[in-house]
């Protein structure tokens, strides 16, 4: 059974981890989506930002050589793009006449640190047509490049990654709470129906529980173990009442011929092994059947009950009486005292039994009985033996008391 | 969009400003190269229309400025300024010194080579009044004209007088300042 279940456990998975994968995936999901997002507007608004930029410089440009371009002038041209120079995140700068003949032009000394980067956010100049009182008089081309953009694309991309990490930490964090919450009253109530069913402990019950599902479960468990309870108990009882039936005589409650012999069995096996002496001592009632005859089978029960009274209180400690037929009685004298003589046992039982008793007709009577007694080992080291020894002994004792009577 | 412009006109004004020791008169070094016959005529009426179109009157805009040519203009003969776009359309007339001073109604003077005297009294006459002078005979531009116009050998150049300008009520472009003063070192 138990090998049944460590394999079964080993083959499947437990709660804790399923519910650790399935917040992973989850939390992996959300964070991946909010990531994704957060990327793809701060691209956006970065790329606004970059057009902005880029179209203002153009502007500032324009502003700047208008006048060369009026002139006609190339140094003056230069000299006008000079704000723009200083610019970050310009790699070209162009000036262009009305015929389209370039002025003058400028590259960054400066190389691009992401060309890749500078592909995608300006793949094409940024050109402004300069008007001077409403013509055409040339134009401005403005290409960009990621030297502004690096810096924030890798600040953004490392305060992503933090991000990332704090969150899966903290969700990581909030899992294993949320696991715990939840596996930990399972566990309890796992652990009570592992006891009851391993212990048979039926007075285990789940303790109240936070969650309201579990608790109910838990509730609905003690119920049920309430009920289990009830039914072992008076199982129990019942098995008990039974067994004392099986084993006792209904009339006087001195057990039966059955337990009698089992005892029998057990105590000169005990003896045997123990080298001690036991006495068997057979009982008849005298004349009972025609007292039974004269005042009726009620009269003749109460006698039996008064003479299985009478034995009993002969006994001492270990001492075991039964009644095995209708007036028969034994007495197992065990241990033998060695000092004792069998005849003053015989004798005890007899004097106890002779008391004079009053029957339920109002009748005084006098109840007397035969009394044999067989010693082990001395005269029988068997059951049978013993039994047919005493019953021998107590039939001399009949014989040699009707003598006498 | 205005307000950009203008902020940006400032911007370089302050440039103009800061980056230049205040000298009266600037250093000429603007160059315009032109090839062809009529190279040096259209240079120098780019030249002009081109002063002409960064100069500010006071008062409404008008669509015509007189040009009043006096003297004999020593680079080119045929002066005509050429104006981009929408400009004011210029009226040339050859007058006399004191045809001008006279009453000429002019809006630009143009100093061709004349006496001396002619000069000085037509530079004293323009003091205070809305008019802008252009010289071609004053390749220094000490001699009070606003700007002068000089040959050099990449092609045409002018210079500014910040003082002549100054005194007057005409107000001229900060960015053509910047150019007539000559930051570039052109060869």
């Amino acid at each position: 059974m138990t090998r049944h279940a460590s394999t079964a456990s080993s083959a499947r998975t437990t709660l804790q981890k399923l519910l650790s994968r399935f917040h992973f995936g989850v939390t992996l999901f959300a964070v991946a989506l909010s990531g994704l997002t957060i990327l793809l507007s701060g691209i956006t608004a970065m790329r606004g930002y970059a057009d902005r930029n880029i179209e203002l410089a153009a502007q500032l440009g324009a502003y700047g050589v208008e006048p060369a371009l009026v002139f006609n002038d190339a140094a003056a041209a230069r000299e006008g793009l000079a704000p723009l120079m200083k610019l970050p995140g310009i790699a070209k700068l162009r000036v262009l006449d009305d015929r389209g003949r370039p002025l003058t032009e400028w590259a960054s000394p400066t190389e691009d640190p992401a060309p890749l980067l500078t592909r995608a956010f300006f793949p094409r100049p940024f050109a402004v047509t300069i008007h001077r009182n409403g013509s055409a008089i040339g134009t401005i081309e403005v290409w960009g490049d990621s030297t502004t953009l690096i810096d924030y694309v890798r600040i953004g991309l490392l305060a992503g990654l933090a991000c990332l990490i704090i969150t899966a930490l903290g969700t990581i964090v909030m899992a294993r709470r949320f696991e715990y919450e939840l596996v930990k009253p399972l566990g309890e109530i796992a652990t009570v129906a592992h006891d009851v069913r391993l212990h048979r402990r039926f007075d285990k019950r789940v303790q109240p529980l936070r969650i309201a599902e579990l608790d109910r479960l838990g509730g609905d468990i003690n119920a049920l173990l309430d009920e289990l309870q009830g039914w072992q108990g008076s199982m129990e009882s019942e098995r008990a009442m039974l067994a004392h039936r099986a084993s006792h005589d209904g009339l006087t409650e001195l057990p039966n011929r059955a337990a009698f012999d089992e005892q029998l069995a057990l105590r000169i096996a005990a003896a045997a092994q123990h080298g001690t002496r036991l006495a068997l001592l057979f009982i008849d009632a005298d004349n009972f059947k025609a007292a039974n005859d004269r005042f009726g089978h009620a009269a003749g029960d109460a006698v039996l009950v008064a003479l299985s009274d009478r034995i009993r209180d002969t006994l001492h400690n270990r001492d075991f009486a039964a009644r095995i037929g209708g007036d028969e009685f034994v007495v197992l004298v065990d241990p033998l005292d060695p000092a004792v003589e069998p005849k003053v046992l015989a004798d005890r039982i007899r004097a106890g039994i002779s008391q004079p008793l009053t029957l339920p007709g109002g009748e005084p009577y006098r109840p007397t009985a035969s009394v044999g007694v067989a010693l082990y080992p001395d005269e029988a080291t068997d059951a049978a033996a013993l039994l047919t020894a005493a019953d021998a002994a107590m039939y001399a004792d009949k014989l040699s008391n009707r003598t006498r009577s | 969009m205005g307000v950009a412009k203008r902020v940006l006109a400032s911007l370089f004004l302050i440039g103009a400003i800061t980056s230049t020791p205040q000298m009266s008169v600037q250093a000429a070094s603007q160059t315009i190269v032109e090839d062809g016959i009529d190279g040096m005529t259209n240079a120098v009426n780019r030249m002009l229309g081109g002063i002409i179109t960064y100069a500010r009157w006071p008062g409404a805009a008008d669509s015509n400025r007189t040009l009043c040519l006096v003297g004999t203009p020593r680079l080119t003969d045929r002066i005509a300024p050429t104006l981009p776009g929408n400009g004011p359309r210029i009226i040339l007339r050859r007058t006399t010194a004191a045809a001008v001073t006279g009453g000429g109604d002019c809006d630009i003077l143009f100093f061709g080579r004349m006496p001396d005297a002619d000069r000085q009294r037509l530079i004293g006459w323009v003091r205070g009044r809305p008019v802008l002078t252009i010289s071609d005979d004053d390749p220094g531009c000490l001699y009070g004209a606003m700007f002068c116009l000089a040959q050099k050998p990449a092609g045409v150049s002018f210079s500014v007088n910040l003082d002549a300008i100054a005194r007057g009520p005409i107000r001229v472009d900060p960015r053509v300042l910047k150019i007539g003063q000559g930051g570039g070192g052109t060869p």
